[in-house]
């Protein structure tokens, strides 16, 4: 089945939420899918920031992280100018259109170097769509789903980091890739799947 | 030149906000201003309301004091300073203590945000204020405690369930979590968030019961007293001893503590431990506290408890035998090892259903990591079609 990736032009900086991050660092596969992407990966100084303080509470994504930076497979943004006043206006109000710091950060930075944010987020993207019509963005699975991470890993491989991000950080998946998703890991793991909806588990359980 | 988000919507008490997330972080103005690199004078400016403060400053002022820029100033976000409260009690504030009161803030902070956010009105329906007077203090508590029972109606009777009762008859913010054993509970009163009680998840039942009616003596006698309830804490001051003797009375009122030892032993002329037990477990108080009462009201003659201990106490078996399967239940602990409460889990998933709030404001919400976050709202199903094919609620 071909991935629906929104990742098709290489020469864009793909810019990770911490959402993302999580995901791909807990997919066992790290290393392997940050090389695979041709595009330039960064992560906002503020994800970092907000990863660095989950370390207390014992979980390890910043610790993969630091592992991907110290490797030079992800580059750390610190927002300029510009992108410190788009954060400005993405925290700075409402609870209904704002966001938290690292989502906005994200966002913020995409902006100032003309990227392309990773946004699981449905709050995010809405917000997204609202200010910044232009500005397009992709989600965790895109990574996944892209051809030369497939290319990379194989499919049984990659079929088996889905599972393990699904498994490990319940990862994102947004209504347009459920199906890959389910042809890649097998309907037995979806339907064991908690991070998928009900209804998608329910129907991989009847078709098994 | 357009106006920053800053200009336009700086909420009006930004600068008390600040206040009080320095505060909570314990740090002098000197010492924040120093951190961030300006002036004194330019952050009691920026607290005062005088000068807005520039994003660069802010950013560095929310590092510093381990919260987002958006959890500042987000309009809705709750701001309160229980913590520094309970640290003018002094040296009762140690790290174990000061963890509780955390706890406690960031529920209750997060709770007040999403009933708000979701339109959610509270009922306060507090129970009068009594001022503790000069005078027999244990007068006046029993007296209280009784003008109280009969305030919410229920007489005589036994609670089976005070936590109930706190939170649904007297509009209070009960939190029950695992916190070092040797504290028995918190009680704080703050405008915005109302009264809130945390209890010791690591406690029984009768324990955090008693715990809860001590805490209820506070909030009718020394409301703006924040107050910690520490095990084995020697009650020495008027407000402690009133909270002492009001939540023994709220809870065993003399009359129905007569009326069942009465019935319980009827026929025996020996207080036994199977009637130790059964009143314990009528009454939802420790056994100890029990027979101390029934000492106190001249239904057991002074030194009984000390007895009991000396012959062997009375132990889990002797209660299991008495009490058979009532003794095991008790699905607040079941709830106090979920990351939060049931109900904030539920508040949560309806903001993020509602998109409210993202997935990132709920976990530094809620204090949660992204994952554990995730694991509620998977477990709450809010992101699949079960919820929008759910039946609708009749208004």
């Amino acid at each position: 089945m071909q991935p629906p990736t929104s990742l098709t032009d290489q020469t864009l900086t793909i810019v990770a939420d911490a959402s993302a991050v999580i995901s791909i660092t807990a997919s066992a596969r790290a290393d392997l899918i940050c090389s695979a992407i041709p595009n330039r990966l960064v992560v906002s100084e503020v994800v970092v920031s907000e990863l660095d303080s989950g370390r207390s509470k014992g979980h390890s994504n910043a610790v993969q992280l630091q592992k991907l930076i110290d490797r030079n497979l992800v580059e750390v943004a610190t927002m300029g100018d510009e992108a410190e006043g788009h954060f400005e206006s993405l925290v700075v109000g409402s609870a209904r259109n704002t966001l938290d710091d690292g989502e906005a950060a994200t966002i913020a930075c995409a902006l100032e170097i003309d990227g392309i944010p990773l946004l699981d987020e449905r709050k995010a993207r809405r917000i997204c769509n609202q200010r910044y019509p232009k500005l397009s963005y992709g989600c965790t699975v895109d990574i996944f789903a892209h051809p030369e991470v497939e290319k990379t890993l194989g499919t049984a491989d990659l079929a088996f980091a889905v599972l393990t991000a699904l498994k490990e950080s319940r990862m994102r998946v947004l209504p347009h890739h459920l199906d890959w998703v389910i042809n890649l890991i097998g309907l037995e793991n979806a339907a064991e799947c908690n991070s998928l909806p009900r209804a998608v588990r329910m129907q991989a359980s009847n078709q098994i | 030149m357009t106006a920053t988000a800053l200009e336009t919507t700086y909420p009006t008490d930004a600068g008390d906000r600040l206040r009080k997330a320095r505060g909570n972080a314990n740090f002098t103005q000197q010492e924040a201003a120093d951190n961030i690199g300006i002036a004194r004078t330019t952050l009691v400016a920026i607290e005062k309301g005088r000068r807005r403060i520039q994003i660069n400053e802010l950013r560095r002022l929310a590092k510093l004091y381990g919260v987002s820029v958006n959890s500042l100033l987000r309009r809705e976000a709750v701001h309160v300073e229980l913590v520094p409260r309970f640290r003018k009690l002094s040296d009762a504030v140690d790290n174990a203590v000061n963890e509780a009161i955390e706890i406690m803030s960031c529920l209750a902070k997060a709770e007040v945000e999403l009933e708000n956010l979701l339109g959610i009105k509270r009922a306060k329906n507090y129970p009068p204020e009594r001022p503790i007077l000069r005078g027999d203090v244990k007068a006046q508590a029993e007296h209280d405690a009784l003008e109280l029972r009969r305030w919410l109606g229920l007489g005589d009777a036994p609670l089976t369930d005070i936590v109930t009762l706190l939170e649904m008859e007297m509009g209070v913010r009960v939190y029950i979590r695992r916190v070092n054993s040797r504290i028995s509970g918190l009680f704080a009163f703050d405008d915005e968030l109302g009264p809130c009680i945390l209890l010791n998840a690591n406690h029984s039942k009768e324990r955090r019961a008693q715990s809860a009616a001590h805490e209820c003596g506070h909030l009718v006698s020394t409301r703006r007293k924040p107050e910690i309830l520490c095990k084995d804490k020697i009650i020495s001051s008027r407000e402690e001893r009133y909270a002492d003797a009001f939540g023994m009375a709220f809870l065993t009122p003399p009359r129905a503590v007569m009326h069942k030892f009465q019935e319980v032993t009827a026929g025996s002329d020996r207080l036994t431990r199977r009637h130790v037990i059964a009143l314990a477990y009528i009454f939802g108080v420790p056994r100890e506290a029990m027979v101390h009462r029934l000492e106190e009201l001249g239904l057991a003659s002074k030194g009984t408890w000390d007895w009991f201990e000396a012959s062997g106490g009375i132990a889990e078996q002797h209660v299991k035998q008495v009490l058979g399967d009532l003794a095991a239940s008790d699905g607040q602990v079941a709830d106090a090892d979920r990351p939060t409460t049931l109900r904030l889990n539920i508040l949560a998933a309806e903001a993020y259903r509602q998109e409210l709030l993202s997935e990132g404001q709920l976990a530094d919400l809620l204090g949660l990591g992204r994952i554990e976050l995730r694991e509620i709202l998977d477990d709450l199903e809010i992101e699949g079609q079960e919820a929008d094919a759910a039946p609708n609620l009749l208004n």
